[in-house]
């Protein structure tokens, strides 16, 4: 029982230590020693890329060229337009989904968790192609709708931003229970019983204790949620039509089909850039929901 | 690694003496075809050539029809790859890594890869010259493939006496409801010379090709809305067979293989565009004199080549081959006199000179723009 709590007790415990407030202090030094197999391996496997691709990046006038590319304003504003849905959809089906887990006993909460990490487990591609069969034209979808009589001609669900969110919302959905749940997890219970206590209902306990205590939990989820959305680059392919191009794509467009390599390290470089900004803001509010735990 | 460069060295050193012998005496040319697939079978034993093309049932009936045959009389072993483009080939003959020996272009990404100097020349004292077309032979790659952009069909939904006949009839949405499949990219397909010859342009008038024009007659026939787009090759035969479409375009060869296979689809010849791909060798290929054995091997080997010819129905710059077909197969090929009058000659050299932007103008117009 306790061993299949483990993964989001792991996350519970991973956040609580991220916001523990002093530690004890070690020889300097140490800190250096031991982040050395990690920087040795980020040296050589991404920082070696990184700097080829920052070179590659410098020629032809890329930036000025890439920034003047109406189709990459259109994908950046599509890329930001597709996540900010898909975070939403996710963080709030995420949120429903964690308070069901938190509710449940022991038993439920095995088979609930096992719901949400079976699909973690399986490939997006697999994912995304599931969705593509199943919202075709004369998909499962379809075909009962107008079995139905619900509709007469088969509606057009796919290759549009309707599947493309769906495609990443099944995707995302595990990264936004977890830290959700742990969130849930780290409320004291006896705060919820003070509350009944004192003659607070069910809607005045969610309102005023446990939504503003899962807020930091919400807004990491929210963020973890938002920056892999940023990267997604098979979903819009597989799901979307032509004018759901992310950024990935367009990369993908410059490098493959216009065999533009300047252009496409450019793009790549300002994708870069833009998610290590939201990565920086991550770790803020992962730091201050740790310090708001602990007040 | 070492030992291989090694032996690849020696392999090397070898064919170039050999070569340079050829190249003394007269009648160099087919002299060297002689002894290069004849007498000597192969310098060693465990020579490779790495092929790359498009893919599907295209790659199928090369292996069959060219590439064990080769393989047979030289005994340099091919291996077929199925995603040739030329950012694989820029790619890796930029970092200096070139895996691949005989690499598939379409005719304006040859142009291109020529003009950023991507290739090797091609040694015509290897490759023997004589069975080539004029048209086919060129510096730096063999224009060895023609072939036939057409409108396609699934006879389920449509039976060939009510098929398009032409492009305005492809793209009417009045005629045919539904959704078109087309090519997403252009390099190797004609969708806005179709949309222009839709517009009742004559094939001698579509170049200079009005992209713009094209465009605005595609967004009302059949509208963004009547089309959604195919990125391989083998893409349009399962959209077709599927039921997710009744149209698309495609290739000749590609439907053929499918109706071969039964799959009730169909096209026609009649309005086509007729275009070319090409092989090249990139620079710093590891087995290029085995890619140029395989290049005269193609051009040259009638039997080979008249079966590739029936197998794919398309044309192969191999004239002994040609010359070796039935009336009844060489009247249906893409480069057939009898076609002439009905086929859209594509202008690579335009296509050369526009294609990336016409490419980002394309894209975003399927965006939307």
């Amino acid at each position: 029982m306790t061993s299949t709590v483990t993964p989001a007790a792991a996350t519970a415990s991973a956040s609580a230590g991220a916001g523990a407030p002093r530690r004890r202090r070690r020889p300097r030094g140490t800190w250096l020693l031991l982040l050395a197999p990690v920087l040795a391996f980020d040296a050589v496997l991404f920082l070696t890329p990184l700097g080829k691709l920052v070179a590659a990046s410098t020629h032809d006038h890329a930036y000025q060229r890439v920034l003047k590319d109406p189709l990459v304003s259109r994908s950046l504003l599509n890329t930001f337009e597709i996540s900010a849905l898909s975070t939403l959809a996710t963080v709030v089906l995420g949120y429903l989904l964690a308070v069901v887990i938190w509710r449940r006993g022991p038993l439920a909460r095995v088979i609930l968790f096992a719901l949400v990490l079976l699909p973690f487990w399986t490939g997006v591609l697999v994912k995304n192609f599931a969705w593509a069969v199943l919202l075709q034209d004369n998909g499962l979808v379809n075909t009962a709708l107008q079995g139905l009589g619900v509709t007469d001609a088969p509606l057009a669900l796919l290759h549009d931003r309707f599947a493309v969110v769906l495609g990443m919302v099944h995707y995302l959905l595990p990264y936004a229970v977890f830290p959700i749940f742990a969130a849930l997890a780290a409320i004291d219970d006896r705060l919820e019983l003070a509350a009944r206590s004192l003659g607070a209902g069910e809607a005045s306990i969610f309102r005023r204790i446990i939504l503003p205590l899962t807020v930091p939990g919400v807004s990491a989820a929210g963020l973890l949620v938002f920056i892999i959305s940023t990267g997604f680059f098979i979903t819009p392919v597989v799901l979307g039509g032509p004018g759901d191009m992310m950024i990935a794509n367009q990369i993908d467009f410059y490098a493959r089909q216009l065999t533009d390599f300047a252009g496409a390290s450019a793009l790549a470089l300002l994708l870069t850039v833009i998610v290590s900004v939201l990565v920086a803001i991550y770790q803020r509010i992962l730091r201050a929901g740790g310090e708001y735990e602990a007040g | 690694m070492n030992e291989q460069s090694h032996r690849s060295v020696s392999r090397r050193s070898i064919l170039r003496a050999a070569g340079a012998s050829a190249l003394a005496a007269p009648l160099a040319g087919s002299l060297l075809t002689a002894c290069s697939t004849k007498s000597t079978p192969s310098a060693k034993p465990n020579t490779t050539v790495t092929v790359t093309s498009y893919g599907g049932s295209y790659n199928d009936q090369l292996t069959k029809t060219l590439l064990k045959p080769f393989e047979k009389k030289s005994g340099v072993r091919p291996s077929l790859l199925a995603n040739t483009s030329l950012a694989g080939l820029k790619a890796q003959v930029q970092s200096g890594d070139v895996q691949w020996d005989l690499v598939e272009l379409t005719a304006p990404e040859y142009l291109q890869a020529v003009d950023e100097g991507l290739l090797e020349k091609l040694d015509y004292g290897v490759i023997n010259d004589k069975g080539l077309p004029s048209y086919a032979k060129a510096d730096y790659g063999i224009k060895y493939l023609s072939f036939l952009f057409v409108m396609a069909w699934d006879q389920k939904h449509i039976p060939d006496e009510q098929a398009p006949k032409n492009w305005e009839q492809f793209l009417d949405q009045g005629r045919y409801k539904g959704k078109r499949s087309v090519y997403a990219q252009l390099s190797d397909s004609s969708i806005l010379e179709a949309a222009r010859l839709a517009a009742g342009v004559p094939f001698d008038k579509i170049y200079p090709l009005d992209v713009d024009a094209a465009l605005k007659y595609l967004a009302q026939h059949p509208g963004r809305d009547g089309l959604i787009y195919h990125t391989a090759n083998q893409e349009p035969i399962q959209q077709l067979t599927s039921g997710e479409v009744a149209l698309s375009t495609s290739f000749n060869n590609r439907i053929s293989a499918a109706r071969k296979d039964g799959a009730r689809l169909n096209f026609t010849a009649t309005n086509s565009v007729v275009a070319g791909d090409y092989f090249v060798v990139p620079r710093g290929a590891r087995n290029k004199e085995a890619a140029f054995r395989l290049l005269d091997f193609m051009s040259n080997d009638a039997a080979a080549g008249a079966d590739f010819i029936q197998t794919t129905n398309l044309t192969l710059a191999n004239t002994p081959a040609l010359a070796k077909l039935p009336s009844s197969v060489a009247d249906s090929l893409p480069t057939s006199p009898k076609l002439a009058d009905s086929i859209l000659v594509r202008d690579d050299a335009w296509w050369a000179k526009n294609l990336k932007a016409t490419e980002q103008r394309f894209k975003l117009w399927q965006a939307g723009n």
